[in-house]
This record gives structure tokens, sequence and C-alpha cells, in this order.
């Protein structure tokens, strides 16, 4: 095995994109929310 | 009748498509990285990430200063949702940072200047989206605001070249300059699915900040009358 160099490491790959993904759903599915109570409260 | 759909949603779909096509090379086709291995696809999202969270703070620094020239609530309106997504995407960094130095460094956290100056960076605009939440006349909140930003923007430029300034642990800027060409490819599409995604983001969070401005104006109490005045 060469030394210095980090074998596997899938599991932080994995856990970075997820983190990713969930973050910017949970903040779009935000935008979506707070929009329409907005125009509800317009009508 | 059919209903127009929003530019930004076009540029938000164009995001999301980039988003899945770049990540999906960003895993399964780039090389891994020659001593950090599998490990270094998170620059795929990291690096993106840290790109267009300053673009959006460089974009609230524009409209704070066009908001104090024109005095226009569009201006306070686009200020806020570029530090809100701003905030948004400097959080993601960090959290990913954070998985990466834990599994090339060895630990979660270190107080390296990148690192310092990012979580800064967090914290100011943060600060801002909390100043903005206690001030309730919305004149005097868009001045604080954009008064706010200016003295916070100081801190975007020190996170970009500090590694280059001052001793770090971090590398430096991974940009297509510093990348081998292979790595190029992902790189940019994502760099490009994030900015796409912000602007859909900071559009839509925009709008949502002029329907509170116009609800607040039309809450607004009428003036009271003066004691003694004609109309006492």
């Amino acid at each position: 095995m060469p030394e210095g160099v980090i074998i596997g490491g899938w599991n932080y790959v994995i856990a970075a994109y997820s983190l990713t993904a969930v973050g910017l759903a949970a903040y779009a599915w935000s935008l979506a929310h707070r929009a329409r109570r907005r125009a509800d409260d317009e009508r | 009748m059919t209903r127009r759909i929003h530019w930004s949603n076009w540029v938000g779909l164009a995001g999301l498509i980039l988003l899945l096509v770049g990540s999906a090379v960003g895993l399964f086709v780039a090389p891994p990285e020659r001593h950090m291995g599998d490990v270094q696809r998170i620059m795929y999202v990291h690096v993106p990430s840290a790109w267009v969270a300053m673009v959006c703070y460089t974009f609230a620094l524009v409209c704070a200063i066009a908001f104090l020239l024109q005095r226009t609530e569009r201006w306070d309106a686009r200020m806020t949702g570029a530090i809100e997504v701003g905030v948004v995407l400097n959080a993601l960094l960090l959290a990913q940072g954070m998985i990466w130095a834990r599994a090339t460094w060895g630990v979660w956290w270190d107080w390296d200047v990148r690192l310092t100056t990012s979580l800064v960076m967090l914290l100011l605009f943060a600060g801002i989206l909390a100043l903005r939440s206690f001030v309730e006349d919305p004149e005097r909140r868009a001045v604080w605001s954009a008064v706010t930003t200016i003295v916070a923007f100081v801190d975007v430029p020190l996170v970009y070249f500090c590694v280059r300034w001052w001793r770090s642990l971090h590398q430096i800027q991974s940009t297509p300059d510093t990348v081998d060409p292979a790595m190029v490819v992902p790189l940019r599409l994502n760099a490009f699915a994030f900015l796409f995604l912000a602007i859909w983001m900071i559009s839509r969070r925009a709008d949502i900040e002029r329907l509170i401005r116009r609800r607040e104006h039309v809450s607004e109490p009428p003036p009271l009358a003066i004691e003694g005045g004609p109309h006492a």
C-alpha cells in the first residue's frame, strides 16, 4: 500500500453530497413554503 | 389560459440538471486524486459552494451600495435574498469542509486562518439577517442592513486570499488552473449549477421580501393627529 494515500473514504464523500442535497432541498422547500404563505396573505 | 413561467424557474431547472450531471461526473467519471483518493471528490461540491457563496455576498454588497444611492426597496429585497442564499451556501461549505477535514487531516475542525475567516463570514452575514428580524421600521431596517453588509464584506476578500497571504493548513484556491484537466469538467459543471440555483433562490427570496414590504405598508397605522393641531 503506498504511503500517505487515503484508501476508501466513500462514506465521507456520500455524507458530503447527501448533506449538500438535503441542505439545498430544505432551503428550496422553505422558499416555496414562505412564498405560498405570503401569497395566501395577499388574498 | 396559459400561465407564463417566471424566467428564474428556467434558470433553477438548468441549475438542477447541471448539478445532477456535474455530480455524476464528479462521483463516477473523474479520476481519484493521487494522495486523497476518492475523498477528493468532495471538492466538486465544496469549491462551488465557496465560490457561489462569495458571489452572493459580492452581489449583496452591490445591492447595498445601490440601495444607499437610490433608496428603492427592490435593492433591499435583492440584498436580503443574496445574503440569505450566501449564508445557506456558507453553512454548507463549512459542513462539507469539516467532513473533508476529518477524512484528510483527522480532525473535524482546526482554527486555521481559512476555516476561521470562513466561520466569521458566516456569523457576520447571519448576524445581518438576525438584525433584520429585530428592526420593525422597514426604512431603518434596510439602511442598517446595507451599512452592515458593506462592513461585513471586508471579510470576503480575506477568506479568498488568506491562503496566499498567511501560512495555512488549507490548500491554495482550487481553480481550473490548479487542478488536473480531468477534474475541471465536473468542477465547472457544478460551479454553474450552484450559480444558477443561487440566482433562482435569490430571485424567489427577493419576491418574498417584496411581498413582506407590501404587507407592512398596508398594515401601517395611519399617522397620528398632532395634539393641539387643526384636526386634533
